[in-house]
């Protein structure tokens, strides 16, 4: 590996200090700026600080169960903003259980992403006051410091709860950060820690050697958190693929009718149309507010779509009308 | 989307070259500067601690626990013990007997006419190791020195069933109500009971075999390590056998997962012990079966199955007292 002069990594650093805040913040735990640990006392602080910020940092921890496999993440506000990777969440508005520790399972659903360097955040919609943890808002992490990571490693398993592994940060980069706490799947998204319980980077990837794990920093969310908040899809990967037009998939088959509107006469087995509820008979009478005229005129509005757009869908059933709105799901 | 995807972590080439800075290896947490503040526990680590080789080749470690030269491994990395040596220090004591194994938890003990021994100092009568808590057992190792890997408990203390449940390890034909054997897996129980090719089962429990569903039935209400008894034909005469059942994983082997592949060296058999504790250690297959430590040099436990990449399983230290008590008693 390549040393670069410390005048490059000064430059890099100058950018973040827009993000420091004024609040007082945990002292710097000493053993961060000596090389290496000298003696006993020195591990048993490096284990006292490990273990007295755990606990906080395990409730917050959190396995995002996707039904077909799972990933980490945590949560970082009392009103259930998570923070994870975007290979994990995939999307913008997908939705998922997520399982604390202690094995309660709550409903969450994806926000924002940024493809090119894997964050995501996503946001329990369960009503409820939730576990947080805080973020390192002055992105105060340096190289060879001690860090611990959390993840429910392949999987949620009460049993076992959730995997720590101690490590240092043993490269830094602009969008990414190495540490020697091994990570494994299921891992992804997860949290990295340092010393005082402060979040600093969320797993993203691992090389074949066991002490390549990639973490991203905080300080990328933080640039991208108005973006993540509006559940903006940022950037053309490669971590996450946008969704294409003409792709949305709603299930259904109808015929024109001669009062306006489309009656449906097919509604597809496991389709969004029937998860939502949508039956043969129904006669839709308006899509996000647009009048329906004819079959062509319905599917020129569904080409427009992406799978996971929601759409809302105006009908009249037993001569009433209701309003539904669903999730296109993928062609 | 392809779920599989999602579970895995992405796995990318790195080295990008853009600014980076990067730790040198030594400062890294098994660097030889970090490893140095644990001298103490190395040199405990090397009175207790065994290094069993085959001709040149390490092939697993041990764990001293007596001064008489009682010492505990992981017996299926040791198969019959021949043409071992095992290294206590730096005396090498060639071709130890191998006294006794304890299937359940792939445990072997083997002794060595040794009679100054320093056993790892247990530590009995305390809850489980907490997460966090420091743990240093068998690096890598040279004819005269132990060295070490350092990590952290990582988890909570707990069974880890066997990965497939329980088999006979024998595959048969249907034939007009009647299973014909066609063939009998190596590391099967059924191999070890002497089930032969063309046996015809007829029994097991003591109830009739009359289709593949029922032999299943009776076999799942097992656990791995029970033993079943079968009535078989073989050219006109009946046999009566004991077969014990093995897990379906350690028998027919196992497809690796997308996380396994990741994993490097880990133990062919990482499953099915009563009860283990869990650290962040990545020891090799060959490094298993060595004592694990804390700060204080007390034993915390043997190390039995490095799991995956980032998992590793320790026999806890009040197990591994009453496995070594009942191994030693049934040799003297």
């Amino acid at each position: 590996m390549t040393d670069y002069s410390s005048g490059l990594l000064l430059g890099a650093f100058t950018g973040l200090l827009l993000l420091v805040s004024t609040q007082a913040e945990a002292a710097r735990p000493y053993i961060n700026d000596k090389k290496a640990p000298e003696n006993r006392h020195d591990l048993e602080v490096i284990q006292k600080h490990l273990t007295e910020t755990l606990p906080v940092a395990r409730k917050a921890t959190v396995c995002i169960d996707l039904g077909e496999g799972s990933g980490s993440g945590v949560v970082v506000s009392a009103d259930g903003l998570i923070l994870t990777a975007a290979h994990v969440t995939g999307g913008v508005g997908k939705e998922f259980t997520v399982i604390f520790e202690d094995g309660k399972k709550v409903k969450a659903e994806s926000l924002g992403l940024v493809s090119t360097t894997d964050c995501a955040m996503a946001r329990i919609t369960d009503h409820g006051t939730w576990p947080f943890v805080e973020i390192d808002r002055d992105d105060s992490a340096k190289l060879g410091d001690w860090v611990y990571s959390l993840g429910h490693s392949g999987g949620f398993d009460k049993e076992r709860g959730v995997n720590v592994r101690l490590g240092r940060l043993v490269q830094v980069k602009d969008d990414t950060v190495q540490s020697d706490c091994s990570l494994i799947g299921g891992d992804s998204g997860g949290p990295l820690f340092d010393l005082n319980g402060k979040l600093i980077g969320i797993h993203s990837r691992v090389g074949q050697r066991t002490q390549e794990n990639m973490h991203v920093p905080v300080r990328e969310f933080l640039k991208n958190w108005e973006a993540l908040q509006k559940s903006d899809f940022v950037g053309e990967g490669p971590f996450a693929k946008k969704p294409q037009k003409g792709k949305g998939f709603l299930g259904i088959g109808t015929e024109p009718r001669a009062e306006g509107g489309l009656s449906i006469d097919k509604v597809g087995r496991e389709s969004p149309a029937e998860k939502a509820g949508l039956k043969s008979g129904d006669i839709l009478l308006k899509m996000d507010g647009v009048d329906l005229k004819s079959k062509e005129q319905f599917q020129d509005l569904l080409k427009e779509k992406a799978p996971d757009d929601r759409v809302a869908l105006e009908l009249l059933r037993d001569g009433k009308t209701e309003t539904l709105t669903l999730r296109l799901g993928e062609r | 989307m392809n779920a599989k995807s999602i579970a895995a972590l992405v796995l990318l080439a790195t080295g990008m070259a853009t600014a980076a800075q990067t730790l040198e290896t030594a400062y890294r947490t098994n660097g030889t500067a970090v490893q140095a503040a644990f001298e103490p526990v190395r040199v405990a680590l090397q009175d207790c601690s065994a290094v069993i080789q085959r001709g040149r080749k390490e092939i697993a470690y041990g764990t001293v626990m007596s001064a008489d030269g009682f010492i505990l491994t992981k017996a299926s990395e040791i198969g019959d013990a021949s043409g071992i040596t095992v290294t206590v220090g730096e005396k090498v004591f060639p071709d130890p007997e191998l006294v006794s194994t304890d299937p359940a938890w792939d445990v072997a003990l083997l002794k060595i006419p040794a009679t100054d021994l320093k056993p790892a100092p247990l530590a009995l009568d305390q809850p489980d190791p907490a997460r966090g808590t420091w743990v240093i057992a068998n690096g890598a190792t040279t004819r005269t020195q132990r060295r070490i890997q350092v990590g952290i408990i990582a988890s909570t203390a707990r069974e880890i069933p066997h990965a497939g449940g329980p088999v006979l390890g024998v595959t048969f034909e249907e034939k007009s109500k009647k299973l014909i054997v066609t063939e009998v897996a190596e590391k099967s129980g059924a191999a070890t009971a002497g089930v032969e090719k063309d046996d015809v089962l007829l029994l097991a429990d003591g109830e009739k075999i009359t289709s593949t569903e029922v032999l299943g039935e009776l076999v799942n209400k097992h656990h791995v390590g029970d033993q079943m008894a079968l009535t078989v034909e073989r050219k006109g005469t009946k046999m009566e056998l004991k077969v014990e059942l093995k897990g379906r994983v350690d028998v027919f082997g196992e497809e690796l997962t997308r996380n396994d592949v990741m994993s490097g060296r880990f133990s062919e058999r990482r499953s099915g012990f009563p009860r283990v504790i869990q650290h962040d250690i990545i020891a090799d297959r060959q490094r298993i079966g060595g004592p694990v430590l804390d700060l204080d040099g007390r034993c915390l436990g043997m190390n039995i199955a490095r799991a995956n990449r980032c998992e590793t399983f320790a026999i806890p230290a009040s197990d591994l007292k009453s496995i070594a008590d009942r191994l030693m008693s049934q040799a003297k």
